[in-house]
């Protein structure tokens, strides 16, 4: 039952219930009525019949007393009812008003109580519609009056009323499913709202709230819900403030430091047992103070704001300044299709570019070459390498942040520098990805929207 | 001797920024506070350059560049573990000339010290038959800038102008009716490269406006050539 209810829905199964329902208390009243109807009519229509049987008998009984005439000429004296057709049973002959010879068919259920001296009442079906059959015995005659009527009236009343009751139980049945689905439809509004809004806060909108309501059934939800949210939030919150107020914290210390073992490196009455740790010294506190640097640079592009001001600048002048300032005596850029503008923080994405040269210089065995590729709104810039490349399964991973290629413990870089990368990049509302190199290496590819407006 | 004023609170950086500023032969004097920084300044011996930290809700360095920007024209460097937007602009405009975020490598603001520190008039690498003597608004005034006496005058008027805004306005002087790049200018006068951040030379253009136009919301001596750069046209 769970399960076909689950595979139906919630709204189906509500709306099968009441259509369900409807139908049968509608078919109940259908029938109900219809029996007590027709109890009622059949009734009434035995009772007739029996008195006219009575008239006509009496008759009959009469006529064969006083003249002692022949049945047949009785009969042919009588007028019987419209529909109704009189036989009378005489020393074993049967006549008939209407001279057919049906007589002892159409009787034969109630003849019997007439022959013991009673009065019958029966139906038989062997007419179309059926009839009513009554028995008269006529003693002082030594006859038995039978008058069989045919009940047309009743049958197309009945008939006639038991259409009217299926019309009836069918508009009742399609009323109780339309009030079935409004109904569902109803109690799952509030359930669709609660859906959306998750959805919402999935895709990372945490502000999003449920409106307040006056239902009791549904404020705990609404309450509970609204609450959850927000806890979600301040903690999301916490954690970023967490680690941007760490950062922060470390900023004043880290500078003395640096600047201290600056005046160290410097001293010349340092003995080389001295100068060499000051050296390990100064080389581990340059990575800690990248690495720094790199959670301040995440922490405001977590913040998404930009560090200067956006400013359109050509694809392949953003690319040559990233090398020039890179310092490598490398200068091979590669422009397939037209140069292009795009509109950029200049420092953030001159830090995308220098953070991708220095991840090919590390991981990759070098960088051997930047592709400027310009589509229709888009433009990419592939940075290539001539290093094993990244594998499949690793491609998505590098860009978490303290993610190493392949596992590797002991890198040279933060661990962070991708992920600024991608953050940069996605702030910009472009995309950044890997993949493989036809000849070997790996190719990173930052993809920009192009900026399509005129040179102001 | 050129003696350098550090305000900074964090007794640690400002004693190893001392040592290091006096290995490279400045005069060094130490303050922990704004009041002590401003004696510093006002008092006889005037400094050559201020290295002041934005220190405790940015308010303390705030009101020390307010307060000693009047008095006088040397360049003031921020040193600030505070990278908010707002936060630099409003000390850039409170008359600070540059600024370096912590943490920073001591060798990057020795640069820029002496970058700071370099006699307007020889701030330049053009040839030195450009006269000395530029004639910037010959209409109203006129305005005279005397880079040889390092002098700026509308009419009988000297113009008080920060050593930074001196340097910007020679380099610009230099070029004269030639667009200089924001990138440009930020090599030649702050001595930073492709990581400088533009709006440096941006608000000490704005600083230079409201002295030089007579209409600084629509300037017509330093004006802007969109996309591009900064131009000063001779009127």
């Amino acid at each position: 039952m769970t399960s076909a209810l689950a595979r139906r829905g919630l709204r189906a199964s509500v709306t099968l219930a009441f259509t369900l329902g409807a139908l049968a208390l509608s078919a109940f009243l259908a029938f109900g009525t219809y029996f007590s109807a027709r109890h009622f009519l059949v009734d009434q229509r035995e009772r007739t019949a029996m008195r006219q049987a009575f008239t006509d008998g009496a008759l009959v009984r009469e006529s064969l007393q006083t003249s002692g005439a022949q049945v047949s000429e009785v009969l042919g004296s009588l007028s019987p009812p419209a529909g109704a057709v009189i036989y009378v049973h005489r020393n074993g002959q049967w006549y008939s008003s209407a001279l057919d010879s049906a007589g002892p068919e159409l009787t034969a259920d109630v003849q019997p109580v007439v022959a013991d001296g009673s009065v019958g009442v029966g139906w038989t079906g062997a007419t179309d519609p059926s009839a009513v059959v009554v028995g008269v015995p006529l003693p002082a005659v030594d006859a038995e009056y039978y008058e069989v009527a045919v009940a047309e009236e009743l049958d197309r009343t009945l008939r006639t009323l038991s259409i009217a009751l299926a019309v009836f139980a069918g508009l009742t049945t399609i009323g109780g499913a339309i009030v079935g689905r409004t109904a569902g439809r109803r109690v799952l509004a509030p359930l669709e709202e609660v859906t959306s809004a998750a959805v919402r806060v999935s895709a990372g909108d945490l502000t999003t709230h449920l409106g307040t309501t006056q239902d009791p059934d549904l404020a705990a939800l609404v309450g509970s819900f609204n609450h959850m949210v927000d806890a979600l939030r301040e903690r999301i919150e916490q954690d970023a403030r967490f680690a941007a107020d760490v950062s922060h914290e470390l900023r004043t210390p880290v500078t003395t430091l640096t600047t201290s073992l600056s005046l160290l490196e410097r001293s010349p009455d340092l003995s080389p047992r001295s100068s060499e740790a000051v050296r390990l010294m100064a080389d581990e506190l340059a990575r800690f103070r990248r690495a720094l640097e790199d959670l301040l640079a995440l922490g405001r592009l977590d913040a998404g704001g930009h560090e200067t001001e956006p400013v359109r600048t050509g694809a392949d002048e953003l690319v040559r300044q990233a090398l020039r300032a890179w310092g490598q005596p490398y200068d091979h850029v590669e422009v397939d299709g037209p140069n292009v503008a795009v509109r950029v923080d200049r420092v953030q994405m001159l830090r995308v570019l220098t953070n991708l040269f220095r991840n090919a210089e590390l991981h990759g065995g070098g960088l051997t070459g930047v592709t400027i590729v310009a589509g229709d709104d888009v433009v990419d810039l592939r940075v290539q390498d001539r290093g094993p490349g990244i594998p499949a399964a690793d491609r998505d991973r590098i860009f978490e942040r303290f993610a190493r290629a392949g596992g590797q413990r002991a890198g040279t870089g933060s661990g962070l520098g991708l992920s600024i990368v991608e953050r940069t990049v996605r702030n910009h509302g472009g995309d950044v990805w890997c993949s493989e190199r036809p000849g070997g290496g790996a190719v990173f590819v930052v993809r920009l929207p192009i900026d399509g407006a005129e040179t102001p | 001797m050129t003696r350098v004023l550090v305000l900074e609170d964090d007794a640690g950086l400002r004693a190893s920024l001392r040592m290091v500023l006096e290995d490279e032969g400045y005069d060094v004097v130490e303050a922990a506070e704004v009041d002590d920084a401003l004696h510093a300044v006002a008092g006889p011996s005037s400094v050559d350059l201020m290295l002041v930290d934005l220190m405790l809700g940015g308010m303390d360095g705030f009101s020390f560049i307010h307060r000693a920007r009047p008095r006088t024209e040397a360049p003031i460097v921020v040193v600030s573990a505070r990278d908010g937007v707002e936060d630099i602009v409003t000390a850039l405009e409170a008359g600070a000339d540059d600024y370096v975020t912590k943490p920073f490598l001591v060798d990057e603001v020795k640069a820029r010290l002496r970058a700071l520190l370099r006699r307007p008039s020889l701030g330049t690498a053009s040839p030195r038959e450009e006269a000395d003597v530029v004639v910037l608004d010959a209409e109203e005034g006129p305005l005279v800038l005397d880079r040889g006496a390092a002098t700026l005058a509308r009419g009988s008027d000297q113009i008080h102008l920060t050593n930074t805004e001196f340097r910007l306005l020679s380099v610009l002087a230099d070029n004269l009716g030639r667009v200089l790049s924001r990138g440009a200018l930020l090599e030649h006068v702050w001595d930073q490269g492709f990581f400088g951040d533009e709006r440096i030379v941006d608000v000490h253009v704005r600083r230079l406006r409201k002295k030089l136009e007579t209409e600084p919301s629509s300037p017509t001596i330093l004006v802007t050539v969109r996309g591009l750069g900064y131009r000063l046209d001779a009127r």
